[in-house]
């Protein structure tokens, strides 16, 4: 028997990812639009309101968190998104995974970075887009 | 889950443990005084504090853990949580633990107020956790998470916080992150992790690992019940029904108390298609058991949904509406709901379900006994059975002003069971006004559910998607979990896919044997 009753537990088949956009908390933004968020992983948008560069932070593109950004803010297949990062070396970082993530955005002034919600932690800010957090119906980077 | 251990037994395991309790007790830097002074604890050997005035009182509780977590002796460990408060009435985490894990929903409610009132008398790193374990309960999702991986950083050997921080993410489904927290912890003689990361394993339906874990689990506890309970579960999940009730049996020869695997038989005969046996074997539990009131609520439910799976809907109404009858008589408002609610589910007739829809939201309104997140959940619930008996009816206004109810509840709550609701009832309107691929989006976010599973085949078949057709279809007719919504799903749809005339199923479907 599984141990401890906590809530309803309503197991089986995994759950939709639901992705965090995080800064570092010293960032002020608090929302992006998802046409800006756009603009800043395509290195169209090089720096926030204040001047700060920006720099983004990713896990790999073969990862299967990144399946949801490649496809809903790069459009691009992990091939292309390799190559995309490669010639944007220096404004687009890979991080081998959440933690690492974590330890550059919340070390790094205008640093934005990509992870799984559930990797969250008080070191960085996260962004709303389009006015909703991760856990909100109709949120960006929510799904399959 | 209770079993009473006998004492005859267990001399030599009572010795060992003694000074593994002694043990724990000297590593967990066991805090004597009000305060524990362990303000920055270094994470590589830091083992969570445990505040109390009373030394006995905290080696109940580390026993009481052991107990609960090790060896899913439910109503023991919340025994022994009682005895520790009653040592000491403000040790805040023993109150916390035991509103977690109480089979009485009087006493969750009573033990939740508690632990919160106390909170502020006890070590930053308890306070932190019963903190996460209130945000999680009103739905406060993301600060839930982030005190979760603080205290997580903090303690991230601590077998006791990764078992807790895993059990939660298994509760959000988050089974990736669950498996990476614990393969981080580098924990290996923890028997309740193996226990719970086989469960883990099993829900994402990689049975060969869960499998390699239960073996563990049993070589970790030879002589203990659960393990071989476990693996019993764990095989009926995989469709292995007879090797299933082989280990029952073997749980109940180590302790003919543990009456989880006696309700185990039953569940398996049930879900293998004999319901006759199924009920006298339900019988036979209810005769020799005592049980708390959510374990004896849980099985009286499975052995009702056996009317369902045998097509007698007459004798599913006099099963649930005895449950409901019961629940109304200790006072269990959301049990009664929930029993009402599940008459509704399962009515051919929409106003017929509409009765017991009532009938549910005057149980609910009463709010017994209740936990606040416990209510908002079945709140949702019962709009999602409301609107499916209005679909039927053909009542667009009803159906639209649900939606609507339901779509804010779940805005904003950040509850998983009440956006899985939310999904399930947008997907199934969708669906009914064939707009497949809107319906898609919203059924592949409650993927947890029969009714939703079967609408999703169906709309990937609508739109040519035939690999996702094929694959649901899949993980539909080989889901073997007692609830309502298998009983009224998977039967006929298996049915249908053996029977060549028969036109509703993907036929490519397999069942495992």
């Amino acid at each position: 028997m599984f141990a401890w009753v906590w809530f309803a537990l309503v197991p089986y088949i995994v759950q939709a990812k639901q992705l965090a956009i995080v800064t570092d908390t010293g960032n002020p933004a608090t929302n992006l639009t998802a046409s800006d968020l756009v603009k800043i992983f395509n290195t169209h948008t090089r720096s926030w309101p204040d001047g700060k560069p920006i720099t983004v932070v990713l896990r790999d593109p073969s990862s299967s968190d990144m399946q949801l950004v490649l496809r809903k803010v790069f459009n691009m297949t992990p091939d292309q998104a390799r190559a995309f990062i490669q010639a944007h070396r220096g404004s687009i970082m890979v991080a081998d995974s959440d933690e690492a993530v974590i330890h550059f955005v919340s070390s790094t002034r205008g640093a934005v970075g990509v992870i799984d919600l559930f990797s969250l932690t008080k070191d960085v800010n996260v962004l709303k887009i389009d006015g909703k957090l991760p856990v909100e119906q109709g949120y960006l980077l929510r799904g399959n | 889950m209770l079993c009473i251990p006998a004492i005859e037994k267990t001399a030599i395991r009572n010795a060992t443990l003694f000074l593994a309790v002694f043990a724990l007790l000297f590593a967990a830097g066991v805090a004597s005084g009000q305060e524990s002074t362990q303000m920055t604890p270094d994470p590589a050997s830091a083992t969570l504090p445990l505040t109390s005035k009373s030394p006995e009182a905290q080696r109940l509780v580390v026993e009481a853990m052991r107990v609960g977590l090790d060896l899913v002796e439910q109503e023991q460990c919340d025994v022994m949580l009682r005895q520790a408060i009653n040592l000491d009435p403000d040790f805040a985490l023993a109150h916390e633990l035991l509103a977690q894990n109480s089979l009485d929903p009087a006493e969750q409610v009573l033990e939740n107020g508690k632990a919160w009132a106390l909170r502020g008398h006890t070590s930053p790193a308890e306070r932190l956790l019963i903190e996460w374990w209130q945000d999680a309960t009103d739905h406060k999702l993301i600060s839930a998470i982030t005190k979760m991986n603080d205290l997580l950083s903090q303690y991230p050997h601590d077998k006791w916080v990764v078992f807790m921080a895993t059990n939660w993410l298994i509760t959000q489904t988050q089974y990736d992150r669950a498996i990476a927290v614990y393969e981080r912890s580098g924990i290996t003689d923890s028997a309740g992790l193996l226990n719970n990361m086989g469960y883990t394993y099993a829900y994402m339906r990689e049975f060969d690992k869960a499998f390699a874990l239960m073996d563990k689990y049993v070589a970790a506890l030879p002589k203990d019940a659960n393990p071989q309970d476990s693996y019993a579960e764990i095989l009926r999940m995989a469709g292995s029904f007879n090797k299933s009730l082989e280990h029952y049996r073997a749980s109940l020869a180590i302790d003919h108390q543990f009456y989880s695997s006696q309700f185990g038989i039953a569940d398996t005969y049930s879900l293998m298609g004999d319901q006759v046996r199924a009920r006298q074997e339900y019988e036979s539990a209810f005769k020799q058991f005592p049980l708390p009131e959510l374990h004896r609520v849980q099985w009286q439910t499975r052995e009702a949904e056996t009317f369902i799976r045998e097509g007698d809907l007459k004798g599913a109404d006099q099963a649930f509406q005895a449950i409901a009858d019961y629940a109304h008589s200790k006072h269990m408002s959301q049990v009664e709901a929930d029993a009402y609610r599940q008459m509704a589910m399962y009515q051919p007739d929409p106003k017929q379900a509409l009765q017991f829809i009532s009938k549910a939201e005057a149980a609910l309104k009463e709010g017994k006994n209740s936990m606040p997140a416990a209510i908002h959940q079945e709140q949702a619930q019962i709009l999602r059975a409301h609107l499916e008996a209005a679909l039927k009816t053909g009542n667009r206004q009803t159906v639209h002003t649900l939606l609507v109810h339901l779509s804010e509840m779940a805005a904003s709550s950040n509850d998983r069971l009440i956006d899985a609701a939310y999904q399930g009832a947008a997907g199934a309107v969708a669906f009914s006004q064939h707009k497949y691929d809107e319906a898609i989006s919203h059924l592949e976010e409650d993927k947890n559910n029969p009714l939703s599973l079967k609408l999703l085949a169906a709309a990937y078949q609508k739109i040519g998607y035939s690999a996702g057709a094929k694959r649901t279809s899949e993980t539909l007719a080989n889901l073997n979990d007692p609830t309502l919504e298998q009983a009224m799903v998977v039967p006929p749809f298996r049915k249908c896919y053996e029977d060549p005339s028969c036109t509703g199923n993907v036929k490519a479907v397999s069942l495992k044997k």
